[in-house]
């Protein structure tokens, strides 16, 4: 009993010491997510919800065909990163990110939106 | 016995001295895009280091006339490598009888021991195998709440998300399913004090959950009240058939359906489901089960957070490629 009630104080002393980073989840994009926007974007905006290693997060966006449609390398500061679009006609794209946390974690994600009244 | 038990908790100890002191980093069960959270009474298809503390159970027992239990319980899981994880776990129980007797006291020591056979990000696929010990004689065997005997049951576990389907589904995708399958056996055959035979059983269940963080984030952002976008709502089943040594004892598969909700947060999640009995024989009426369940590496990513060996804190991390 007295060694179980042990682990138990050290288990709740665990609980009692947290640190302050985890997993980035997707918090808000720009386009939404899913969304269909009539005027084509200058950018894709992605807002984590934790900050984020700019050396090893990256977003790519391609069209229906698969062809990259971003102008390459994106901007991060603090949660947020943004990529630059070439000149978007009516569609569906598709955004893949995948980021790494200022803990190391990992995630990835990716999702569509469509330009015009498709 | 008595040797047993004592080895049992110094390793126990010594595990937990172990997991405080050393440090790499990853995730608890990120298969691709898809989070599949810890489910409450099935156990989700990752190695991961999470705590669950306190997992608590309220239900009424399928005696005539049924007694009043209280299950509480707590859970420490850490991976040795980053696909090799340990589980240790024990449960205090508390048995009502009407009529005034009551029975309480710890069950069995459990330890758990996972190999991660397999994550398909792109398919949301985690296949996981694991073997389940019940350290007999390790409980209060005497208020019949542990058994002297111990249990061994091999598992295999499963989880898929249903994200790789075409975007025609829409919101379909937000699917996931969840499975163990577990084929448990006593260390005896025969029960001398009761004077029964001691049953092997086929340990069963799954869930099936709908993930809002996975439709917000993958699918489609309705921008709805961010409480909501944290919620995956799930039905847990769990099952456990007498397949063979059960001579003289009923044959029926006893088991619940748990029909419920767990809310998602960054460090931790919280669950709470109701236990619904499939017959007389799994309990009375309708139970409930709830659980704080922390996500120790995202709580402590640079130190307990990590698999004890595979990789240090001074590890570059690795260069993401597309």
């Amino acid at each position: 009993m007295r060694i179980r009630i042990l682990i138990i104080a050290a288990l709740l002393n665990i609980v009692g010491a947290v640190a302050a980073q985890a997993h980035a989840f997707l918090e808000h994009a720009n386009p939404l997510v899913g969304s269909t926007v009539a005027s084509a974007p200058r950018e894709v905006s992605l807002t984590f919800t934790q900050n984020l290693e700019a050396s090893f997060s990256s977003v790519q966006v391609t069209d229906g065909n698969g062809a990259r449609v971003d102008q390459g390398k994106p901007q991060v500061s603090g949660n947020t990163m943004r990529v630059g679009l070439k000149s978007l006609s009516a569609g569906t794209y598709r955004v893949r990110w995948q980021v790494l946390s200022v803990d190391t974690h990992k995630t990835e994600g990716s999702f569509a939106f469509t330009v015009g009244g498709r | 016995m008595f040797r047993s038990s004592s080895c049992v908790r110094a390793f126990t100890l010594a595990l937990l001295l172990v997991a405080l002191s050393v440090a790499e980093a990853f995730a608890h069960c990120f298969v691709g895009p898809r989070f599949l959270p810890a489910t409450l009474a099935t156990d989700d298809p990752c190695v991961a280091d999470e705590l669950s503390l306190p997992t608590v159970q309220w239900s009424k027992t399928g005696d005539q006339p049924p007694a009043t239990e209280w299950d509480i319980s707590a859970e420490l899981s850490k991976r040795i490598t980053e696909d090799l994880g340990i589980s240790i776990g024990d449960t205090w129980s508390q048995i009502h009888q009407p009529g005034g007797f009551t029975a309480a006291g710890f069950g069995n020591f459990e330890t758990t021991v996972q190999y991660q056979l397999l994550k398909d990000g792109p398919h949301e696929l985690a296949l996981l195998l694991g073997l389940v010990v019940e350290w007999g004689g390790t409980g209060a065997i005497h208020s019949g709440l542990a058994e002297p005997w111990s249990t061994l049951t091999p598992t295999f576990y499963f989880g898929k998300g249903f994200g790789d389907l075409p975007d025609s589904f829409g919101w379909l995708r937000a699917f996931a399913v969840t499975g163990q399958v577990g084929y448990s056996f006593p260390t005896r055959s025969f029960d001398v004090d009761a004077g029964v035979f001691i049953p092997q059983t086929l340990v069963y269940g799954g869930s099936i959950q709908y993930s809002m963080p996975y439709l917000k984030s993958e699918i489609r952002d309705y921008q709805l009240p961010d409480f909501i976008n944290h919620l995956i709502p799930i039905v847990e089943a769990q099952f456990t058939t007498p397949v063979a040594n059960n001579f003289g004892n009923s044959p029926i598969t006893i088991g619940t359906i748990n029909p419920g909700v767990i809310w998602v947060g960054t460090y931790f999640q919280v669950g709470a489901e109701a236990v619904i009995p499939v017959n007389r024989a799994s309990g009375t009426g309708v139970g409930f089960l709830g659980q704080l369940h922390l996500y120790l590496d995202d709580m402590f990513p640079s130190t307990i957070g990590r698999p004890l060996l595979g990789g240090g804190s001074s590890a570059p991390p690795q260069q993401l490629k597309f």
